[in-house]
């Protein structure tokens, strides 16, 4: 149940670092550990697990959660020249679903050695 | 149970959670009692150790590490399909789409079997390996591939694809076609019969074509690619059109079924296709990728249905002909996904959480499917096509909106950009099943 917590516990961090974006996304329905989960497992076919792999696709993982929801709500409504494949996933999500996304990997440790920080004891 | 805990290294936070599982299970139903310790969350087994069984295999234990994991998988490398064209085009050795099970076993404490699953007796609940050895489970997870439907092509059995390879599944047959292209003369043509749908990876023909013309016009530039096709369309193809004019001229001649496209019978000993209205094609290499139907094992386990593949129920992937048997990737129906090595990648992970769920008597968490297919038309030229899946009214759905393929007419700065995401990808996937670091 710690997993659930710290899950929990992401949009609270996010609200005290970053007011107004997280504030939001509070407000939005939320869901399961299980479900974001299961959602962000479909990232790693491109991102490596857990969003950590670093190469010519880019790493996910520890990222600000505000600046992954931006790019991820930008991929998905705006036009960008840049783009080649992520404007056509992010389409598929609603933009709770791609908020629920950024405070997933932005929560990962990037250097982290276990397959899912979510099996991390916080404080051993 | 201890040993592999041991070997994998699964720390306090996950013993503890392994615990806490065990301990709802007089509430479990259909699970085994485990006699002593009382520490059951359930034992799947898994056959096949392709990109879903392996995945699948991984995320079981990532979703519960109390669960006891069986991968049953003859080969000890494998070798993917993807990228498998590369090495026919002399672009990437075979190590270099090479994957192991290292991971399974040493990080996450699957067990790995190398054996071939021979039978399943879907009421006992066991398999029946090639050792002669018996597993017993409480969920059965075959993610089987494809098998070929030898002589569902007149002429094409076993000993043609020793003289005429299919190389659609990736190994011995690839290296043997690999070879026969590299002695063959130049001016010579590299005819490809594509089969109609369904079949694994629908671009894989047409970038095979293209890896070959791309090798072609480097060492034996008076040699050509035909291509036979029993349909029509085929995936992107307006993009590899345009890809092809632009980099192979006419090197690649591309004939569709309303064009006398579809072959009928093939002559491996003298490299000759007859096509539908009697047109006889002579190659001097012959790949012939033939009718596919749903890997063996899934016919003995009684999955598949008339047509030679398995239906499943969208939200978890269990067969609808038998309980406690599921089944995921190429060997599926699932359209519109296709059968794709990503596909199985997204299905495995959906299949283990329903499975996870299911040993503690919870409902699977909402499903989601995500394919992206780089197809490469030449080594800096890539393309796509990506979609979106859920379960709509009981079916699966591309999300309306999502998806779709690369822009037609776009400059060469994008494709090369694909061409290097396609790698990204490749790696990422390999990564992410295997355990296999670049």
């Amino acid at each position: 149940m710690k997993r659930f917590f710290r899950r929990a516990a992401a949009p609270v961090l996010g609200v005290l670092l970053f007011g107004g974006i997280a504030a939001k996304s509070l407000a939005e329905p939320s869901f399961s550990s299980e479900q974001v989960d299961l959602m962000a497992a479909a990232c790693a076919n491109c991102h490596g697990t857990d969003g950590r792999l670093v190469g010519s696709v880019p790493a996910l993982a520890g990222r600000p959660a505000e600046v992954l929801e931006a790019r991820l709500l930008a991929f998905k409504h705006e036009e960008q020249s840049d783009t080649t494949i992520m404007d056509r996933i992010a389409k598929g999500f609603t933009d709770e679903e791609l908020a629920a996304l950024a405070a997933h990997f932005a929560a990962i440790d990037p250097d982290g050695d276990d397959d899912s920080q979510a099996e991390q004891e916080p404080q051993e | 149970m201890t040993q592999h805990s041991q070997r994998s290294g699964i720390n306090r936070r996950q013993l503890i959670k392994g615990l806490g599982a065990a301990s709802l299970l007089p509430l479990v139903g259909g699970v085994t009692p485990f006699a002593i310790g009382g520490q059951h969350a359930g034992k799947v087994v898994v056959v096949g150790g392709g990109f879903g069984g392996a995945t699948a295999a991984k995320y079981l234990k990532r979703a519960n590490p109390a669960i006891e994991v069986i991968l049953v998988e003859p080969a000890e490398t494998f070798y993917t399909c993807p990228f498998s064209n590369l090495h026919l085009g002399g672009l990437r050795s075979m190590d270099e789409i090479a994957h192991g099970y290292d991971e399974l076993q040493d990080r996450y404490g699957v067990r790995v079997i190398h054996a071939r699953a021979e039978d399943v007796d879907a009421a006992a609940h066991k398999v029946t390996l090639s050792t002669g050895s018996e597993l017993d489970y409480d969920r059965l997870l075959l993610s089987p591939g494809i098998d070929i439907r030898w002589n569902a092509l007149e002429g094409y059995d076993e000993a043609a694809a020793e003289k005429a390879p299919h190389a659609w599944k990736a190994g011995s047959q690839t290296e043997k076609l690999r070879a026969q292209l590299e002695a063959m003369e130049d001016g010579g043509t590299f005819v490809m019969v594509a089969p109609e749908n369904p079949f694994r990876c629908p671009p894989g023909p047409y970038e095979r074509a293209s890896l070959v013309a791309n090798y072609l016009a480097q060492y034996k530039p008076k040699s050509k690619v035909l291509i036979l096709d029993a349909k029509d369309n085929f995936s992107k193809q307006g993009l590899f059109m345009e890809g092809w004019e632009q980099l192979y001229g006419d090197r690649i001649e591309w004939v569709g079924l309303s064009n006398d496209g579809r072959v009928t019978r093939v002559d491996a000993e003298r490299l000759e296709v007859e096509t539908e209205f009697g047109t006889v094609h002579k190659a001097d290499v012959l790949n012939v990728i033939p009718p596919q139907k749903a890997g063996w094992i899934a016919e003995r386990a009684g999955v598949t249905d008339d047509s030679g593949w398995v239906p499943v129920k969208p939200e978890t992937f269990e067969s609808q002909q038998v309980e406690d048997i599921y089944v995921i990737g190429d060997a599926t129906v699932a359209a519109p996904m296709p059968k794709s090595g990503f596909c199985a990648n997204a299905q495995a992970k959906v299949v283990a959480a329903a499975i996870a769920a299911s040993l503690e008597s919870r409902p699977a968490p909402e499903a989601y499917w995500t394919n992206t297919c780089y197809s490469l038309v030449g080594p800096e030229y890539g393309i796509s096509v990506a979609g979106v899946y859920r379960v709509v009214d009981g079916a699966i759905a591309e999300v309306e909106g999502s998806g779709g393929v690369s822009p037609t007419g776009a400059p060469s700065a994008t494709r090369a950009l694909e061409a290097q995401y396609a790698v990204g990808w490749y790696n990422a996937i390999c990564q992410d099943t295997w355990g296999t670091q670049t």
